[in-house]
């Protein structure tokens, strides 16, 4: 027979939940593989197999008005590749990824390379610098602004506009409804952003080009380009904020990946599944469905806890250690089957550009002040000062 | 079990989208075609080597590749 599922009476997008999630998720990750949440409605997902599993099975984890956790984010999601389900799904996500596969972006992978080195040598030349604004942040809004083929007060904006798109997800509370007139600027761009508005010879015009041969549906070359930005930006920068983080904590394991720059792929899979830029996003069943000796009911928004999996005994031995050689091909971070992170190519090239450069311009470094930026979704740094750089 | 299971490697291309982590993974086993899309280079597996296409199926992260038991 079945049984109810355990219950914690945590709130995740409190602020105390927030500034730490590890603590909470290792306690209910004990509890339970799926643990129902009174304060939240949602029963949240808590092992990495049990999260593995629901990411792989959209047929009984739907992603319809299930993404975020307020209904007014949901409903203005409806019709985008992040809220549908297959069939609808597989034809949105193939023009999403169509400029994003890696075979696509080779021919921009040695400029991404480039960039960050350029960016990372003239910082550590400094002997000091803030890693979040200087670096985090600016890298890939430079990346993404020549990709997309955007200039000016649209790039001022983007930052602030790719926080508030990952903020609203979360319930409505403070934080969401601050943000959703932000994350309606970025809305709202896109829906009014033409091919003349962006650089010849970029992603963004070849995603006009495209609509204006007819290859993909009218009126959806703007909603991939918001999907670009809304999903793609505040995630990067969290993750480049992190490596620098991450190294700075533990110098020997990057003294371990300068020495030997075969580790920079390894060591960045390692980066994302330490730290999991992505609080939590939903879904919601569409039948009753067991796990783990609990039944869960149809119609019941889960929580999906990508960084609880990610440091999961049951799958990773030692996961709380941070281990540049530990290679986790596998981690959560960008999620899993149909939905995964369309722009996982990206990120990737982007966060090993940037471990590479690490490696080859910095021997050394001291971390100063550190802030953490308190989101619903995007778990990130605000702040990161990085001193006593001795360059290489 | 009273003999080893034979299994192939599948790749369904609609969900291929060519992120590579396969082929980082059992090169010997698979390459990427001229799209980027994954072809499987190997008949039926057994033993060693299909503990290493379960870990490419694993790696794979939108969930195109799978084993299935040979001569089905």
């Amino acid at each position: 027979m079945t049984k109810v599922s355990a219950v914690s009476n945590i709130d995740l997008f409190a602020d105390d939940v927030l500034i730490d999630p590890y603590t909470t998720y290792k306690a209910l990750r004990d509890q339970a593989a799926v643990v129902y949440l009174p304060t939240n409605d949602v029963y949240a997902l808590t092992r990495y197999d049990t999260i593995r599993s629901a990411l792989g099975d959209p047929a009984a984890f739907s992603s319809v008005m299930a993404i975020g956790f307020n209904p007014g984010v949901n409903e203005a999601l409806q019709g985008t590749t992040l809220a549908s389900d297959p069939p609808v799904h597989t034809r949105l996500r193939a023009a999403l990824v169509a400029n994003l596969t890696p075979i696509k972006l080779r021919s921009i992978e040695e400029q991404i390379g480039g960039r960050a080195e350029a960016l990372v040598s003239k910082l550590a030349s400094t002997g000091s610098f803030e890693a979040i604004d200087g670096l985090a942040r600016a890298f890939p809004l430079e990346i993404v602004a020549n990709l997309i083929g955007f200039t000016g007060e649209v790039r001022n904006n983007m930052v602030r506009w790719g926080q508030a798109a990952m903020e609203v997800l979360g319930p409505m509370n403070q934080r969401t409804a601050e943000n959703f007139p932000i994350a309606g600027e970025l809305y709202g761009w896109c829906s009014k952003v033409t091919a003349n508005d962006l650089a010849p010879g970029s992603v963004g015009r070849g995603i006009f080009d495209a609509q204006e041969r007819g290859e993909i549906p009218p009126d959806t070359a703007g909603h991939i380009i918001h999907q670009f930005l809304g999903a793609g930006i505040d995630t990067t920068m969290a993750s480049i904020g992190n490596i620098i983080a991450l190294f700075g904590r533990y110098p020997e394991q990057f003294e371990r990946v300068r020495k030997d720059p075969s580790l920079v792929g390894s060591a960045f899979n390692e980066v994302l599944r330490y730290y999991a830029a992505v609080h939590a996003m939903g879904r919601r069943t569409t039948r009753a469905v067991e796990i783990d000796g609990a039944t869960v009911p149809a119609g019941a928004q889960i929580a999906i806890l990508f960084g609880a999996g990610n440091r999961d005994e049951r799958h990773y031995k030692n996961p709380d250690e941070f281990d540049v050689a530990r290679n986790p091909v596998d981690h959560l971070s960008f999620g899993y089957g149909p939905h995964s992170c369309a722009g996982q190519g990206l990120a990737r090239m982007e966060g090993r550009a940037v471990v590479l450069a690490m490696a080859k311009h910095v021997r050394s470094f001291k971390l100063g002040d550190a802030v953490k930026k308190l989101s619903n979704t995007t778990q990130s740094l605000d702040k990161l000062v990085v001193r006593d750089v001795v360059a290489a | 079990m009273s003999s080893q299971p034979e299994m192939r490697l599948e790749v369904d291309a609609r969900r291929c989208e060519g992120h590579g982590l396969c082929v980082a993974t059992v090169p010997q086993m698979l390459h990427h075609d001229q799209h980027g899309t994954v072809v499987i280079d190997v008949e039926v597996l057994t033993g060693a080597a299909l503990e290493q296409a379960q870990e490419a199926v694993r790696v794979c992260p939108v969930a195109a590749l799978r084993l299935r038991p040979a001569g089905v």
